[in-house]
């Protein structure tokens, strides 16, 4: 405008009142409020949803809490306790003492309610009882065994029809009542829970003369019936089963044992063991000497049952051998030694046992004490806790898995403890030592939870070593969860680099191609179109990836994977090609070029790669590579030749051009466009035939130091694998990475290309020496994002990994994700238990990861915006 | 990799056959001395508003020199703009030869066209032709990359790329794939103490060139368009960004380089025109308007509307 002539309007006001209007005022007011509104609510969203997660993992990682110890009045044994058992409730408590008295106590008052006996005579020979069914068998000096079941009944009586004491009972009072003790709870009802003895008619351990009082007796009952062991006074051995048979006539029901002796074990007579066990189904029979020596028979024929190994429990010759227990399930023995260690032995299956059987049994888990003796272990009745007793009156609660401690707690009077009963529930703990009964009130949450038995390997039972297992569930009742997560980390992982290492080249390639080659037009429509593959949902790429990619590379296996080397020599074989074209064609078409060489090379590289990977399939693979993978057929050369080919080709590649690039360079100088043409693609043959030598050359020498690639990076084929789910998670990748690295290049400052292009360099020497260095932060942040979103995806991983959790780097095996483990587990877990509450930790784990990566990603970035401001 | 090839932006009067070197084109006739009269009234301008086309005035001191770089009848469009009109002008070897015009007039223009950094500009026409020692610069078959080696440019704005001292000077070495290590630490003390600047940054040689000032920036890039032996330099507004000292220093480095190289160079100043330059041509609208020694054209222009410009009076 031109100032000599203000408008009319202007020249009448004067001077323009340069007042911010209101309403700009109150919308600039608004829209802040708006904007920082919305920023703290995604901030505190995004902390809630991380003390949330926190809120319910805390708890795994919390102790166990131990009441102090309240004196129960009565039950004070004379003898020593052989076992004892709580209800389920913990309100009565049994305790059998050697004599085969049994007296039932009243936990709350520690009244004793009644006295029972198992034994008609006044001192069983032998006593031998099964925790699992709490079945006690009974041996008398006559030679015969019994069988006593202690059972809880648990009734809830009719208060109306049963007279006064119920009827004025309060909430949570207790009385005894009809043998029992009955409780009012607290929604009105009355329980009533009372101890049912039942004891069998006598059987006799073998046959006839053999008549000899038994010494050790164990007893192992399943639902396919019972096994007993018995060692008798004169040294013999025997193990049998229990067979019931029921009297047609009378309906009365008989046992009978049928069994075998044992070879007798060659240890000096005046030696006893201590102590005899059944293990696992009744199929193992251990006995122990107190110095630590223990021999294992394998009883799997109970006719021909021999001895499969001999032990040495114990480390050293000066320590005693003083409680033998077995954990829950019978499989592992607890062994408590005099300097207060406790090893738990288990029956593994190395390669190499060298025992009838196979199986060995190998110290899974030790828990060092401090020198005081072992004098009671206790296992619980419903998980894999066991307490320990020891001599100066202290006592230990550990979780034999994780190796963890939970609680700890002395007697009252320190004097040493003789027996512990831990509750079915785990809420209650009674110790008794010389002063009698104490009890403890316990709460431990998730005892088999703990920081090195979530990441480090764990020794599970029966397991050959220590392992990184994920089995949260499985059909079996005596399973044991296992809550392993590097198999879950190792999976996410896996997902991670497989699926880089196809995406990220390609998305770097196509944002260097985009951003540097093409005209700003096109690249426009080029990014728009990419970032559209975006929005494809990922459910539908898993689809694809489970569906119809994993069955079609299966089929053509051999193919696909030629394709991998046939599809980029023929791009790099048609580029020399182009060049060799007459001279007025380049011109004439050379902003197709790229395209032209692309279009026609593509397909011509994935013909080649379906004729030739099949033939190759047939030659060097024995015309399966399944089967080769499995290591049926076929040795490890061809596989080694075709890994370390690329590496050999690159290496060829750099070694001609250092060798020769300085004489090339100058003989060059004067060729003429065709001649360099040629000389290249000479050169490119050169260097593939130097490539093959070189491969070949390290494949043979690889295996002829016996090294097989098999085992390790390739292995036996799976359907649903890391090479389609790196293929497709890479595709899903692509379009994050490539915007974002378009972005970082094409914010390289234009100045800096103009320089390097005006000073007569190549697109692509600019972009490798000039841009691409320049946007490496950017390049660098995009690529993090990249693998943050691949660290997170779920859908893709959950169709397509097949989902099983195990850790190796073969290619073609699956794997299980902790994104993919969440969304198959957590519907089903229970909320509040040690499962529900790991799955929130592998959530924690992932939210922790994908925050570390794109923290750093942001940061990165951030670097770099003031590093390009600086230019 | 493919090499670029040409431009697409290739038109056809091009290829019409370029007068042979050495001989003047009928355009650049010179008008007769009578005709120059400073005191002639501004018709010029108004014959250019007008759209009618223009014959540069170029002065004949300037017809014996030995050119390096033929410009003829020189046009180029920007999509449907017409930003230069018949440019014809022959740069004379070893001198400096500055152009000078108000903004927008087209210089950059006219000195991207030398190097034919427009084919990286889309909906670029060009017509006419330019010879680079002979060697025509817009014909079809030359090879832009071996052009743009024959060629250095310092751009208005330092542009040193992000890696040290030494990775700047020599880049042009590298790109040629040049590996010995002793030609490269020569190469690199040669250019730049012909930039003035081996004194200030030899010791530090790895250190990154953007740690360098502004003006040793500057230096660093003429440095490393020296460094590639270029049969012209082409200079764009060189000092705009530098204060008056790291100019004065430019200016020095200029004349110093005066005689070995031919230097074609863009400037705004007119003191730094006429200090440094040997023949100065004015641009306007995209028009050669007039084009001479310096001291001709600072001192007697032939045409008015150079003397206004060059005094100041507009502009
Ligand atoms: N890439 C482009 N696309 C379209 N028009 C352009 C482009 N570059 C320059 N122009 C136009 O061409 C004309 C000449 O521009 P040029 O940059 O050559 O001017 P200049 O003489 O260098 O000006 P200054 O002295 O301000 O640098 C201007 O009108 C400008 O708008
Ligand atoms: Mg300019």
């Amino acid at each position: 405008m031109d100032t000599s002539q203000p408008s009319p309007s202007l020249r009448k006001r004067g001077r323009r009142e340069r007042k911010t209007r209101r309403s700009v005022l109150v919308a600039e007011r608004v829209a802040r409020t708006a904007i920082s509104l919305g920023g703290g609510l995604t901030i505190a969203t995004v902390s809630l949803i991380c003390v949330f997660l926190a809120w319910v993992v805390i708890p795994l990682f919390g102790a166990a809490t131990l009441s102090p110890a309240r004196s129960l009045a009565g039950g004070r044994a004379s003898e020593p306790i052989v076992a004892c058992a709580t209800d389920e409730y913990a309100s009565l408590m049994w305790v059998l003492e050697r004599s085969g008295r049994v007296s039932v106590l009243r936990l709350d008052t520690g009244a004793t309610l009644e006295t029972l006996s198992v034994s008609e005579q006044a001192q069983p020979a032998a006593l031998g009882f099964d925790a699992a069914s709490n079945v006690v068998a009974v041996g008398t000096s006559d030679g015969a065994v019994r069988l006593a079941t202690l059972s809880f009944a648990v009734s809830y009586p009719d208060t109306a029809g049963s007279g006064e004491v119920l009827s004025t009972l309060r909430p949570e009072e207790r009385t005894p009542f009809a043998g029992g003790l009955a409780e009012r709870l607290a929604d009105g009802q009355v329980r009533c829970v009372r101890l049912e003895l039942s004891i069998s008619e006598p059987f006799e351990l073998g046959t006839g003369a053999a008549k000899s009082p038994p010494r050790l007796l164990d007893l192992n009952v399943t639902e396919a019936g019972a096994t007993v062991a018995a060692l008798f006074e004169d040294g013999r051995l025997t193990v049998g089963a229990l067979k019931r048979t029921t009297n047609m006539m009378t309906g009365a029901e008989t046992l009978r044992f049928r069994g075998g002796d044992l070879p007798a074990p060659n240890a000096p007579q005046s030696e006893q063991p201590i102590a005899l066990r059944l293990l696992g189904a009744g199929d193992n029979v251990l006995l122990v000497w107190r110095d630590g020596r223990g021999v294992r028979y394998d009883a799997r024929e109970l006719r021909s049952a021999t001895a499969a190994e001999s032990l040495e429990l114990l480390q050293s010759a000066d320590v005693e051998l003083t409680r033998v227990g077995a954990a829950l399930g019978e499989r592992t023995v607890l062994v408590g030694d005099s300097k207060g260690g406790v090893g738990a032995w288990f029956r593994t299956r190395p390669e190499q046992a060298g025992t009838v059987d196979g199986a060995r049994m190998a110290r899974g888990h030790w828990f060092a004490g401090d020198g005081v003796a072992v004098t009671a272990v206790a296992p619980s009745a419903t998980s894999r806790s066991f307490a320990v007793g020891r001599a100066d009156g202290r006592f230990e609660l550990y979780f034999l898995t994780s190796e963890k401690q939970l609680a700890e707690g002395r007697t009252p009077d320190g004097s040493a403890v003789d027996a512990l009963c831990l509750s079915p529930r785990e809420d209650a703990l009674l110790v008794h030592s010389a002063g009698g009964w104490s009890a403890h009130q316990l709460a431990s949450h998730h005892p088999e939870a703990s920081v090195t038995a979530l990441l480090r390997p764990v020794w599970y039972e029966n397991y050959e070593q220590p392992e990184h297992v994920w089995q949260s569930s499985s059909g079996a009742d005596d399973f044991e969860a296992k809550f392993g997560l590097m198999p879950l980390v190792f999976g996410t992982l896996k997902a991670t680099f497989y699926s880089l290492l196809f995406g990220v080249p390609l998305a770097l390639l196509a944002a260097i191609f985009s951003s540097e080659y093409l005209a700003p037009r096109t690249r426009v429509a080029v990014k728009s179109t990419i970032e559209i593959m975006a929005s494809l949902p990922s459910v539908v790429l898993g689809f694809l990836a489970g569906n119809v990619v994993a069955p079609l590379v299966q089929n053509s296996l051999a193919a696909v994977l030629a394709s991998f080397y046939c599809v980029p020599i023929a791009l790099l074989l048609g580029a020399r090609l182009w060049q060799l074209a007459p001279q007025g064609l380049v011109l004439r078409l050379v902003s197709w070029q790229r395209l032209l060489v692309i279009t026609l090379a593509l397909p011509l590289g994935l013909l080649t790669a379906s004729v030739l990977g099949p033939w190759i399939e047939d030659v060097a693979f024995g015309g399966s590579l399944e089967g080769w993978l499995d290591m049926q057929h076929g040795g490890a050369a061809p596989g080694w030749f075709l890994l370390l080919l690329p590496v050999a080709a690159i290496g060829a590649t750099f070694a001609i051009a250092r060798l020769g690039g300085g004489w090339v360079r100058r003989v060059s100088q004067h060729w003429s466009r065709a001649r360099c043409a040629q000389f290249d693609l000479l050169r490119f043959c050169a260097t593939g035939v130097c490539a093959c030598l070189f491969a070949a050359l390290a494949a043979a020498l690889l295996s002829a130091a016996g090294l097989d690639p098999r085992g390790s990076l390739l292995d036996t084929y799976a359907q649903r694998n890391a090479l389609v789910v790196g293929f497709i998670m890479g595709f899903a990748i692509i379009p994050i990475i490539y915007t974002l690295s378009e972005d970082a290049l094409s914010s390289v400052p234009e100045q800096l290309r103009q320089a390097s292009l005006g000073a007569g360099a190549t697109p692509w020497q600019t972009a490798l020496r000039v841009i691409v260095p320049t946007a490496a932060s950017g390049l660098f942040s995009a690529v993090m994002v990249g693998l943050g979103r691949a660290v997170g995806e779920t859908m893709i991983v959950l169709m397509a990994a097949g989902n099983t959790p195990i850790m190796d780097w073969n290619v073609f095996s699956g794997f299980r994700t902790l994104s993919a483990n969440i969304a198959v587990e957590l519907p089903e877990a229970v909320e509040g238990d040690t499962h529900y509450r790991t799955l929130f930790l592998a959530a924690l784990a992932l939210f922790a990861m994908t925050f570390v990566v794109n923290t750093g990603a942001e940061l990165v970035r951030q670097r770099f915006r003031r590093r390009a401001y600086q230019l | 990799m493919i090499p670029a090839g040409p431009s697409p932006a290739i038109d056809g009067d091009m290829l019409l056959p370029a007068p042979r070197r050495g001989l003047p084109s009928p355009t650049m006739q010179h008008p007769s001395p009578e005709r120059s009269t400073p005191s002639r009234p501004a018709k010029v301008f108004e014959a250019i508003a007008r759209n009618e086309p223009h014959v540069t005035e170029t002065h004949l001191s300037l017809q014996g020199d030995d050119a390096v770089l033929e410009v003829e009848q020189f046009q180029l469009h920007y999509g449907a703009m017409h930003a230069l009109h018949n440019i014809s002008m022959r740069i004379p070897r070893g001198k400096v030869t500055a152009l000078i015009g108000p903004s927008g007039c087209g210089k950059s223009t006219l000195l991207r066209s030398v190097n034919r950094m427009n084919d990286l500009i889309d909906n670029v026409r060009i017509g006419g032709s330019m010879r680079l020692n002979g060697d025509p610069i817009y014909a079809p078959g030359v090879d832009v990359i071996e052009l743009r080696k024959r060629i250095g440019m310092v751009f208005q704005k330092p542009n040193p790329f992000p890696m040290s001292i030494f990775e700047n000077v020599i880049y042009s070495l590298r790109i040629d794939g040049e590996s010995d290590k002793r030609v490269l630490a020569q190469t690199c003390e040669e250019s730049l103490r012909a930039a003035g600047l081996w004194e200030e940054v030899k010791d530090r040689l790895q250190d990154s060139a953007l740690r360098l000032s502004g003006g040793q920036q500057q230096r660093l890039c003429i440095a490393r368009a020296i460094a590639a032996e270029p049969e012209v330099l082409l200079l764009d507004e060189p000092c705009s960004a530098l204060d008056p000292i790291a100019t004065g220093r430019i200016e020095d480095l200029i004349e110093e380089l005066k005689g070995e190289y031919s230097i074609l160079m863009v400037t705004h100043n007119m003191q730094q025109a006429s200090r440094t330059s040997d023949c100065t041509a004015f641009m306007y609208l995209g028009r050669l308007i007039e084009y001479g020694p310096t001291d001709d054209i600072f001192l007697q222009p032939h045409l008015r509307e150079t003397e206004d410009y060059v005094t100041g009076r507009f502009g």
